[in-house]
């Protein structure tokens, strides 16, 4: 039985694993990560309107990369970057992962990308509304949730057989996991918002910010309360409590930076020009948040690889098997 | 995919298209020119007068604050010193505040907006220099032309960011051609931007009549032409939000003056050394919901 067991193991992976694939992946995820930060960098130093042209900056593929234009050409020469990255990343999938709901979000990710291009060429044309921006920062981390979900799914962890765990309390981890995810996506909404409903020498709108302020505390208990579950409930199991203690610590990091980054952002206004600290913890704390949400997807994602509780979970594994 | 859902496909395409192609030609369209739909009885003939006077600046000024320009080399050779100019106090007097009569009325019981007040064919220039505006603060009349020339060895762009009027982003790279634009509707004041600087801000006055002025660095400003009457005169100066306002009653005479000072700052409110004049004491409005 044990050497039958091996047997299957080893087809599975040789079926379904590519290390190249998940290499690949995790480049576009981190690919994308830097591009959350430049694009988080362009709205700090207010430089979204450097150029009044889109997709050339000036008319030009390569302007003077000088001022804020450094930041907004940049932002666009790496979107570029990770959209080329995201078309070989669909066609990779295609060809090496037989999984047809891989190819699918592979797909997805494609679509969310151009979208993303076309919603930044929009928020420049029509001069930063803020509907449009806030779309596009929120986008920005749905695909980045796509990618990370990619890199996720392709990896050696995911794919290898891996036994269930019983779950005996009355709250399933996998729906505490859920919630705080959701919650952070809703947080991420907006922090985008309040982020463009204001330029650095604006004051940020009082009820934006309490909304904000509101859903750092009701993440830091989603959250905070399924990352220690996790750690209480499944001592032993890596696969479970690695990525809940980074998102953990993760957690503690992203609320000292809110209130750091408020801090610096109080005085910014009477500022001569966007200023560091302010534009650094700002943009921190924008990374860290994507870091965050990153780093839930992939606890998520694995208290529903080895927590089943539905019967539809237990066929999805089924067949994947 | 049944003949239905195929109409609905279609249409629903169509008007993300049409949506898409008025939002981006939104601020493409023409503006109606409110001074052209007035009831104007057509242009003023008679006496004038003037509005002259002094702003002032009571307590300390806030000191102007170095600004870095590392991020460009072409800002820091063309001007190294570069500090804000927000508020520029000489002796205790307020350079760069923008006064304008408001409202009012022309002896003989007609609005200052019931004439016709004909358009200056030269442009008024805005000029970027050392990564700089200038000037700083400026008064046009509707449809008057602006002419924005960029005399810096580095890009820019110009950004305006009105309420009323269209808003407007124009890239500008040295050695380009002078820009020419014009506002249909009055707006006081109207925020200018360079996005690739930020720290270069001006601001522009646009009203239906001529009657405006910028004082200078000694304070001082005179507003010429005036109809004789009584008339609501408003000092704007920048910070805050929107920038702050105060308002003075005067009273024009026919080939004479009417005085109004104004104080900003922390000091007393405004003052008039001319009694005959119809004075109110000064309001200082924090514009936060102009």
């Amino acid at each position: 039985m044990l050497i039958i067991a091996i047997g299957n193991r080893h087809l599975r992976f040789k079926f379904l694993m590519s290390k190249g694939l998940n290499r690949f992946a995790i480049l576009v995820a981190s690919a994308t990560f830097f591009l959350i930060i430049a694009g988080a960098l362009v709205t700090s130093n207010d430089a979204g309107l450097a150029t009044s042209d889109w997709p050339l900056s000036n008319g030009q593929f390569l302007p003077p990369m000088v001022g804020n234009m450094f930041y907004e050409h940049g932002h666009r020469m790496i979107a570029t970057t990770v959209g080329l990255l995201t078309i070989g990343l669909a066609i990779y999938i295609r060809f090496k992962d037989k999984r047809f709901w891989v190819w699918r979000l592979g797909f997805f990710a494609l679509f969310a990308v151009v979208i993303q291009g076309i919603l930044g060429g929009l928020t420049v044309k029509m001069m930063l509304p803020l509907g449009v921006s806030a779309a596009h920062a929120t986008l920005a981390q749905l695909f980045f949730c796509t990618t990370v979900s990619l890199a996720v799914f392709t990896s050696k962890s995911w794919i290898e057989a891996r036994p269930f765990r019983e779950e005996h309390a009355n709250t399933p981890l996998r729906h505490m996991c859920t919630i705080a995810l959701v919650m952070i996506f809703v947080q991420l909404v907006l922090g985008a918002t309040l982020r463009h409903s204001a330029k650095w020498d604006q004051h940020l709108p009082a009820q934006l910010l309490v909304a904000h302020i509101v859903g750092a505390f009701a993440v830091a208990v989603a959250l905070g309360g399924a990352t220690l579950s996790v750690l209480r409930r499944h001592a032993g199991e890596k696969f479970l409590t690695r990525p809940a203690t980074i998102a953990l610590v993760l957690l503690v990091v992203q609320l000292s930076l809110g209130v750091a980054a408020y801090l610096t952002r109080l005085g910014s206004p009477d500022d001569p020009q966007p200023l560091h600290p302010m534009i650094g913890i700002t943009v921190a704390h924008v990374a860290c948040g994507a870091l965050v949400f990153a780093t839930t997807i992939v606890l998520t994602l694995r208290t529903y690889r080895v927590l089943p509780a539905t019967e539809a979970a237990m066929a999805m594994a089924g067949q994947e098997s | 995919m049944n003949k239905q859902t195929k109409v609905w496909l279609v249409l629903s395409i169509a008007l993300s298209l049409l949506a898409l192609g008025s939002a981006c030609g939104g601020s493409k369209q023409p503006v109606t020119n409110e001074a052209n739909t007035s009831s104007a009885s057509g242009p003023y003939s008679g006496p004038t007068g003037t509005v002259a006077g002094v702003v002032s600046y009571e307590g300390t000024p806030p000191a102007a604050k170095k600004i870095d320009t590392t991020a460009d080399a072409a800002c820091g050779k063309a001007n190294p010193n570069l500090m804000t100019d927000d508020t520029v106090v000489t002796d205790g007097k307020l350079a760069n505040t923008f006064v304008y009569i408001k409202d009012g009325t022309v002896d003989g019981g007609k609005k200052l907006t019931d004439y016709t007040w004909s358009t200056p064919a030269t442009a008024v220039q805005l000029d970027q220099k050392g990564c700089h505006y200038s000037p700083h603060v400026f008064g046009v009349q509707t449809n008057q032309k602006i002419s924005i020339t960029n005399s810096d060895q580095t890009q820019h762009n110009i950004h305006w960011i009105p309420k009323t009027n269209p808003e407007w982003n124009q890239s500008q790279p040295n050695g380009a051609p002078a820009i020419e634009k014009t506002f249909a509707r009055p707006e006081v004041l109207i925020p200018v931007k360079c996005n690739q600087h930020p720290w270069m801000k001006a601001y522009i006055g646009v009203m239906r009549t001529p009657f405006f002025a910028v004082s200078g660095t000694n304070g001082a400003y005179e507003i010429k032409g005036v109809p004789p009457g009584k008339y609501t005169v408003v000092a704007w100066r920048e910070g805050g939000t929107n920038g702050t306002e105060k308002t003075f009653e005067v009273t024009v005479p026919a080939n004479g003056a009417g005085k109004a000072d104004f104080s900003f700052g922390t000091g007393p409110a405004t003052t008039s050394t001319k009694p005959s004049l119809t004075m109110m004491p000064a309001i200082e409005l924090p514009m936060m919901h102009k």
